[in-house]
């Protein structure tokens, strides 16, 4: 009895408008008027009011009630029911719209001037309470007002503070005051101990009567003034917000050190502390650094000769030639690409709750990659990920890439099971505000989305400024409809003709007929299934209840349109001649004015799934967005026009279009020149990259709380150059291991190493571990099976639309086993090895791979036994390692050991080395199974050693 | 019981102190250098916050949300008024089919359900006030696992060893035993931001024999005599950089890896192999071929191995438990599974000695309602249910909170997953405020800004 509970579980979160229980009152209410909304003009006719009774047992044959509640809740008499208006029903009774009441419902306490006793009450029973245990805290003359309330007005004692209302004239129940003075609510118990503590039971029964009598309160004045705007003097002054400004260069100690602008700020940041650089790597050591850095592979021996001869030559001229051949080489875009993956939270599954794989994913990796290999300029390629769809292009193929490009937006982790349409839009702008402020600005933005930002000068209208910009902004991310997955979006079909490559995998025609007449068959189940279903939600007592407790109905509901949805689904992602479809994720502008979405009775099964869970049409258009008090989505405030934080560059926002989402302004004002992040953010990153260390060590926090940068002067004069250069990364990378700082070695030095433990001033290059791709490809390289073309598309891409783990369905295909890839293998280089959130391949998290539910600029070091166990055991290391013996088993005898050291570590072995070497294969018989076996684990001994995975 | 473990609960020095392998002594050196920077040994045991009452934790976990009103919380009214209509319009009251009666000393009623658990009533501190947001699997048992499901963050387990390390580098010090792959499978044992190393360990899936289970890339491809040589060259090579080097403590850290994986390999099957149990044992967790309880009793007698090996925090799951239908079947049946093996669990900790500093905890990811669905089935209530506590630090044979008297909602002393999380930590000596972890320019808590350690349940 696995499935059966679990189907229940969704179509409860599924079906919630039309069935469930879920929610307050307010909330279902609320559901319905998005629902029967059909026009999408934000209110409600006469008609789609009636048909909203059809739906309820109880109006269904009361044709007079529903006419009366009509003009009842339609307060101004213009034929519709606003929002307000209709949410008026909430009034009349506690299950509506299933039981309106026989009679009128009770008026509100209208504000009837109070008498001279209530007021006296007020002046001798609350009044003192109020000034003696509240104002502290809650006053206009507060040192610091608590949670945004004001108690010393009547205005600001109805209008409450963050959390909502705190005196409702004559609604006890409904006023927060009575929960806090009860300590009913532990998070919000007043006065709190430490003031005090709880109140008399007196007196908050003078609180309750108070209130019930209809809080008569005299205290006239304006809460507004009072409250404060979050103090930013300060924030303000952080250095990240200041210009960016060019210093002039540095006089330093030694000019001959200094190769140029770079070294001279180095060596004067150095100079300044008293340290010495260390002298410089060996030409060995730089090579393989160079290399791994560049392209994510080792050299080969006959790249570190070609070096090593011409290096004797010039080195100079040597190295640049090296560098210049490496920066054009495809294998660069594979490594730096895999870098700002791990910024974008790169993943090929939604992760979180309902882990549904994302088929399409690959092509925005492509596209990264590719990007990096043409050098695409920098601020062109942050415009392309987050407005790619409203840019012009010259042709098919330059659409499609700038479609592909917004797959950024599309990429994140999401709850696909929340079963709040409203929450989730909310949740899928905030992740996306959180990607793109960290990536690209730096600062934590989606800090603001409660609150003001504590520390960084951010405040929560900045935020709903930007959130209703990705709120106007169709999110295409795909997903089958299946269990639990509530909210399946569409995709973006790329131009035909783009010229892109597709997955290999043609659907036969026979294997289409198959499908179609297995969908066909399902249809017909449904259309069978169908009038039942209806007479159960529609005439049952208490709506869907019925449905809910007929589990068989339940299962038979969801269990076809899961199948139908599925199979459509895959369908559609073949063409005519059975290959599959150009297809991306992405994102695009929602209309100016939200499409009408008639709603019918359904005529098919499929139609109960279509209309659950839409998303609330203001949600659906260009919009701003309303600040949400607390964040919390039920408690909506005044709207704020879409725009940009302030803080961070630039004049002030002008309006953005009504009929554009503001994405194209948003890209243009990230890379503007007048933004003082961006540029900073990726040179500072670049640095990460290739030093280990950033100059900002927090990479991806530049706000008040990161760290400040250990070379303020050159992170400056990186950044300038950098957008003077037309924002090239190959300049900017080539400038860098050009200069004399990144060739010094990793030597060591004690006294330097005291001044400067965590070597921030670069006195030495810092030893780094290689990340998890670099160790895999090299294994893949040095044992002579690295197949270098890139694969197309990806594994995911190959299994489709499914889900990793969750629920076993028998007549459904099953769920896909996290197994299939955490052991994926393969021969490709690692960044195209499938990356499904939680189901990443053990060789990838054995070696800290990024994080990929968040902006990831960094990735964690750790050394641990689990490495070594995968080194020691795992079959595709002893795989590489039997093709490493065969290849040096191929040498001359005499040269194999040193063929060995030369391939694994791109140097020759030490005498001593070659002693333990020697002495390792004591016992083996020379040309027998025994020799082969020991070379094995020989090869693996190397690749298991600390040399193998560091870098000098 | 004959097994003993080499370095049972001492340190990771006082087991390198004792070693006998061919290259132990290599590793001295580099884990020498390692205590004196702790911040490079990220699992060497800390100092809690406070003294610990509970040093190590069981988490039971029961995936699916068992009924509280037919397995803990006693509700009389209920059985009274089987058969009327309930809050929600259509569906009627349905009271427990199953006998309570008052058992141990406390008195505290117990379901029939469990007569092996009732003979431990003494030990168990009910809380009958959980409550929790959503009524939906997936979240709910992300928010058990990781206090939000709105958000990927690090799990109970992680944070524990993150802020007390582990007594047994052999072992992982946070091992899930067969975790469910959906409502968030990985997550509800990961690290999220927290370093990877104190991510759990999985042992098994829920969907297979913990019988079968293994730990991945734990089996040499080669003889072991060959292992060691080859082991031995590593740190030869390891050794001679290092020398080269002077100081780098990478490479410190790479020969102590080997060092402790090869340990780690020898121990952790030993670990696994229940053969090393006496008959006696193993009957006291209940497995025997064929028997219900065989494969939960495998699975908690395995987390006593292992909490006894030193690993600091060990979750077991049971699934499943979402009975919407067959309530009348399934759940007896699935108590049934459980019923022994925690018995055996419960008993086996307290004749070690192991009880008084080992907290384990039972929870499902919320309840189930007092109303009927389809006749003999219950619907999630993610309102008000039970979880229970036992061993270290807790009141034996007390029930705290309540539901109303038909098991709707918590009422009395309402303890939120975020509370339960504050007094776990709470338990283990570390205060919920206090552990935190900075990421992004921020610091983060298992209870972000919430949590109160419900002090009524502690000794």
């Amino acid at each position: 009895m696995k499935i059966l509970p679990l189907i229940i579980a969704f179509i409860i979160a599924a079906a919630a408008p039309l069935i469930a229980q879920e929610g307050s009152a307010e909330e279902r209410i609320e559901r319905g008027f998005d629902m029967f909304d059909a026009d999408a003009d934000s209110a409600l006719s006469s008609a789609e009011f009636k048909l909203l009774g059809e739906f309820s047992p109880k109006l269904k044959d009361q044709p007079l009630v529903v006419a009366y509640l009509f003009r009842k809740l339609d307060a101004n008499n213009d034929g519709k029911l606003s929002h307000d208006e209709y949410m008026g029903l909430a009034k009349l009774g506690p299950k509506p719209p299933d039981s309106p009441p026989p009679s009128p419902a009770p008026e509100a306490p209208t504000a009837k001037p109070p008498t001279a006793d209530e007021l006296a009450f007020f002046e001798k029973k609350i009044r003192p309470v109020l000034a003696e245990r509240c104002y502290k805290c809650h006053a206009a003359d507060s040192e610091k007002i608590r949670g945004g309330l004001l108690l010393d007005t009547r205005e600001g004692i109805r209008k409450g503070g963050d959390t909502g209302p705190a005196v409702v004239a004559g609604d006890v129940s409904h006023s927060l005051i009575i929960e806090a003075l009860n300590y009913a609510n532990k998070d919000m118990q007043m006065p709190p101990e430490k003031s005090g503590g709880k109140l008399s039971d007196t007196v908050i029964a003078d609180f309750t009567a108070w209130i019930k009598m209809g809080a008569p309160d005299p205290r006239e004045g304006s809460s507004l003034a009072a409250v404060k705007p979050t103090d930013y003097t300060e924030a303000k002054q952080h250095w990240a917000y200041q210009p960016v400004k060019q210093s002039p260069l540095p006089k330093v100690s030694n000019e001959a050190w200094a190769r140029g602008d770079i070294d001279r700020f180095i060596l004067a940041g150095l100079d300044a502390k008293g340290i010495q650089p260390v002298g410089d790597a060996s030409k060995t050591a730089l090579l393989r650094r160079v290399t791994f850095d560049l392209t994510g592979l080792p050299p080969t021996p006959e790249q570190t000769q070609a070096f090593l001869q011409s290096a004797i030559r010039n080195p100079q001229s040597a190295i640049e030639t090296v560098v210049d051949a490496l920066l054009k080489s495809p294998r660069f875009g594979e490594r730096w690409g895999r870098h700002w993956l791990d910024v974008a939270r790169y993943a090929e599954s939604t992760g979180r709750d309902v882990n549904c794989t994302l088929p399409h994913a690959w092509r925005y990796r492509d596209y990264v990659i590719d990007a990096f290999n043409a050098d695409k300029p920098f601020d062109t390629f942050i415009q392309e990920q987050i407005a790619g769809d409203l840019l012009p292009a010259k042709d098919s193929r330059e659409r499609a890439e700038k479609l592909i490009a917004t797959g950024f937006l599309a990429i994140g982790s999401r709850s696909l099971n929340e079963r709040n349409p409203k929450q989730f839009a909310l949740d899928m702008a905030d992740e996306q505000i959180d990607a793109l402020s960290q990536s690209v600005l730096g600062i934590t933005i989606a800090c603001a989305r409660c609150h003001d930002h504590k520390f960084d000068p951010i405040t929560q209208r900045d935020y709903y400024a930007l959130a209703g910009i990705l709120l106007s902004t169709e999110t295409l991310y795909g997903t089958a409809a299946t269990f639990q997955n509530a909210h399946p979006a569409g995709m973006i079909d790329l131009p035909t003709d783009c010229g892109l490559p597709r997955v290999n995998l043609k659907l036969s025609t026979e294997d289409r007929a198959e499908k179609e007449s297995e969908l066909a068959k399902s249809k017909r189940y449904g259309d069978m299934l169908l009038p039942s279903v209806l007479a159960l939600y529609r005439y049952s007592n208490g709506a869907g209840n019925a449905l809910n407790n007929d589990p068989k109905k339940l299962i038979q509901v969801v269990g076809v349109s899961a199948k139908i949805k599925a199979a459509e689904l895959e369908l559609a992602t073949f063409d005519a001649e059975g290959w599959p479809k150009l297809m991306a994720i992405g994102a695009r502008d929602y209309p100016a004015k939200a499409t009408p979405k008639p709603f019918r009775m359904p005529r098919e099964i499929g139609d109960i799934m279509d209309s659950v869970n839409r998303r609330p049409s203001d949600q659906s258009a260009i919009n701003d967005s309303p600040l949400y008090a607390r964040g919390d989505v039920a408690k909506p405030g005044e709207k704020v026009a879409r725009g940009f934080p302030s803080i961070v560059g630039g004049a002030g926002t002008s309006a953005l279009p009504s009929n554009e989402s503001g994405r194209r302004e948003l890209a243009a004002w990230l890379t503007s020149k007048d933004n003082v992040l961006t540029a900073r953010v990726i040179t500072n990153r670049v640095w990460y990259w290739l030093f280990g260390r950033g100059i900002v060590e927090s990479v991806d926090n530049f706000g008040v709380m990161g760290q400040a940068p250990a070379n303020p002067a050159l992170l400056d004069h990186l950044a300038l150059k950098f957008s003077k250069n037309g924002w090239s990364v190959k300049q900017l990378i080539r400038s860098i291991v050009l200069s004399h700082a990144y060739q010094l070695a990793t030597t060591y030095e004690k006294t330097a190493f005291e001044d400067d433990p965590e070597n921030t001033l670069v006195w030495r290059m810092t030893p780094r571990r290689l990340e998890a791709e670099c160790i895999r490809d090299a294994m893949l390289a040095i044992s002579g099976s690295l197949q270098i073309t890139p694969p197309t598309a990806s594994a995911v891409a190959l299994l489709g639309d499914r889900t990793i783990g969750g629920l076993v369905i028998p007549t459904m295909t099953p769920p896909l086993s996290d197994e299939t890839f955490l052991t994926a293998s393969g021969t490709t280089r690692s960044v195209y090895l499938p990356v499904p959130r939680d189901a990443v391949p053990d060789v990838l998290s054995v070696f800290d791979f990024a994080e990929q539910s968040m902006v990831a600029g960094k990735r964690e070091v750790t050394t641990v036994p689990s490495q070594a166990l995968y080194l020691l055991n795992n079959d595709f290391v002893a795989q590489q390692a039997r093709r490493f013996a065969d290849r040096v088993l191929a040498l001359p005898a005499a040269t194999q050991i040193t063929s060995a050291f030369e391939l694994a570590f791109a140097r020759s072995p030490t005498e001593h080395e070659r002693q333990q070497a020697l002495s390792f294969f004591n016992d083996a018989t020379s040309g027998s199974a025994v020799e082969r076996a020991t070379w094995t684990s020989f090869c693996r001994a190397l690749f298991c050693s600390a040399e193998f995975r560091l870098m000098d | 019981m004959n097994i003993h473990f080499p370095y049972p609960l001492g340190t990771r020095r006082d087991a390198l102190k004792s070693m006998s392998s061919g290259f132990g002594y290599l590793a001295f050196s580099a884990l020498a250098a390692r205590a004196a920077d702790p911040s490079s040994a990220p699992l060497a045991p800390k100092r809690p916050h406070f003294p610990a009452k509970a040093k190590r934790v069981i988490f039971l976990c029961m995936r699916g949300a068992p009924s509280h009103v037919d397995t803990f919380d006693y509700k009389p009214a209920l059985n009274k008024n089987t058969g009327k209509d309930s809050r929600v319009p259509g569906a009627k009251l349905l009271g427990s089919r199953w006998k309570f009666s008052p058992s141990g000393r406390s008195g505290l009623p117990m379901s029939e359900l469990f007569p092996n658990l009732a003979k431990h009533t003494d030990e168990l501190c009910m809380i009958h006030s959980m409550h929790t947001e959503l009524p939906a699997h997936a979240q709910s048992f992300l928010k058990l696992h990781t206090g939000t499901s709105q958000f990927v963050r690090p799990s109970l387990g992680a944070w524990s060893l993150y802020g007390l390390g582990t007594v047994n580098e052999n072992l992982p010090g946070f091992v899930a035993i067969a975790p469910p792959s959906l409502n968030g499978g990985a997550q509800n044992y990961g690290s999220a931001f927290l370093p990877a190393i104190y991510q759990g360990t999985r042992v098994g899936v829920d969907t297979r024999p913990i019988a079968q289970a293994q730990v991945r890339n734990i089996v040499p491809p080669i003889s072991s005599t060959a292992q060691m040589k080859e082991i031995a060259l590593v740190q030869a090579l390891n050794r001679e950089k290092l020398d080269r080097d002077r100081v780098n403590p990478e490479v410190g850290g790479v020969i102590e890896s080997f060092e402790l994986a090869f340990k780690m390999q020898s121990e952790m099957p030993k670990v696994m192999d229940l053969a090393q149990e006496t008959p006696a044992t193993l009957a006291m967790y209940g497995i025997r071929d064929g028997a219900p309880s065989d494969d939960f009793g495998r699975k908690c007698l395995l987390a006593r191995r292992m909490v006894e090996a030193g690993v600091r925090f060990v979750e077991v799951t049971h699934s499943d438990w979402d009975h919407h239908f067959k309530l009348s079947t399934a759940l007896p049946a699935n108590c049934s599974a459980i019923d022994q093996p925690i018995a055996g669990l419960l008993q086996d900790l307290g004749e070690r000695g192991l009880l008084k500093d080992t907290l384990v905890v039972w929870s499902g990811e919320f309840g189930r309602t007092p109303h009927a669905q389809g006749g003999d089935g219950r619907d999630h209530n993610n309102k008000g249910y039970t979880a229970w506590m036992a061993g270290g630090g807790v009141k034996g044979g007390m029930a705290y909170g309540a539901t109303d008297e038909l098991g709707y909602e918590a009422v009395e002393n309402k303890v939120h997953i975020h509370d339960l999380h504050a007094t776990i930590l709470h338990l283990l000596g570390l205060d919920h405020e206090k552990l935190t972890y900075r990421y992004a320019g921020r610091d983060f808590r298992l209870t972000d800004v919430k949590g109160h350690v419900v002090r009524e349940v502690m000794a």
